[in-house]
């Protein structure tokens, strides 16, 4: 026997060049109605998905919206005390806003 | 079948007219690619896997990954590759294969088999379809990806390049694949000898 399933006198080429002279006389064409139930089943796939995105889309909005009045309603009254009157000076901003301070400049002091 | 007076299917149209979601240019994108679609699935059936559902595996995947389809190779080479892929990743999932048992082949078999070992004849022509049967017996002796390039290598005699087109692969992996798979061939034959004399 030759020893080299390459060679074509090897039992694997010999056994292959016989099974390619078999041939396959099976139906090729699509069985009735299997396009219809493919696209079908691909169509309702897509359509699944966009209504999943649409709940999770609203959802998001919805969510939006809440953090929106909540943060409408937590800052009125600083919203409202602004645009009632004019600044007043800048003793008035000092005390709407936090004094800034050098984050470095207190890590440093703290080291020390 | 189609009629030799009817027009070339118009693919790209049909592509862009499925793009829209039109139903009907679907089903005559999935009747025009079922036979090469069949054949692929055919080919490398995984066992106890019904052929028209693998098919339908691959159409599904084929119109979820539509939009991926940029065109860059022709259509069919495409709609292959996913076929392809889709096989492998079903007799990859099969794990265990079965082991390769003289007492399995039926006596025409167990003939050509012994006749192929012990002369160096070629296989009797009413002797193909048992020649037929070994071959794929033996070939799932393989791993799948090594199966998969054997198969289009020595049974349907594609070129490496052709092989590297439908499976995605470069061509030295698929020389690897081959020699692997001709190696473990080779073993298996000799096993196979080993266990008739004893």
């Amino acid at each position: 026997m030759n020893s080299h399933p390459n060679s074509p006198r090897h039992p694997w080429a010999r056994l292959t060049a016989a099974a390619r002279t078999v041939h396959d006389d099976r139906e090729t064409s699509a069985p009735y109605a299997f396009s219809t139930r493919v696209v079908a089943l691909a169509l309702g796939r897509e359509t699944k998905m966009v209504s999943l995105f649409d709940v999770f889309a609203l959802r998001a909005l919805g969510v939006a919206c809440l953090l929106a009045i909540f943060s409408v309603v937590v800052n009125f009254g600083e919203l409202s005390r602004r645009l009632s009157g004019p600044p007043q000076g800048p003793a008035l901003v000092e005390d709407v806003l936090p004094p800034v301070q050098d984050a470095a400049a207190v890590v440093l002091a703290l080291s020390d | 079948m189609p009629d030799e007076t009817d027009p070339p299917f118009d693919l790209a149209g049909c592509l862009a007219r499925v793009r829209q979601k039109d139903q009907q240019a679907a089903r005559q994108l999935v009747d025009h690619l079922y036979p090469l679609v069949i054949r692929i699935v055919r080919s490398h059936l995984p066992r106890r896997v019904a052929e028209e559902d693998l098919s339908q595996e691959v159409f599904l995947k084929m119109f979820s990954r539509l939009a991926q389809y940029q065109g860059a190779v022709p259509f069919p080479h495409w709609v292959s590759r996913i076929a392809v892929t889709t096989c492998i990743d079903h007799l990859r999932a099969q794990k265990r294969r079965p082991e390769f048992r003289w007492a399995d082949l039926s006596e025409n078999e167990a003939e050509v088999l012994d006749a192929v070992m012990t002369n160096e004849n070629d296989v009797p022509a009413n002797d193909a379809m048992a020649a037929h049967e070994l071959v794929h017996k033996l070939l799932g002796q393989l791993k799948p990806d090594d199966q998969l390039v054997i198969r289009l290598l020595d049974l349907e005699q594609k070129s490496i390049a052709e092989i590297a087109q439908i499976t995605g692969w470069n061509q030295s992996l698929i020389k690897v694949r081959a020699f692997r798979a001709r190696r473990k061939l080779q073993k298996l034959f000799q096993e196979l000898r080993r266990k008739e004399r004893s």
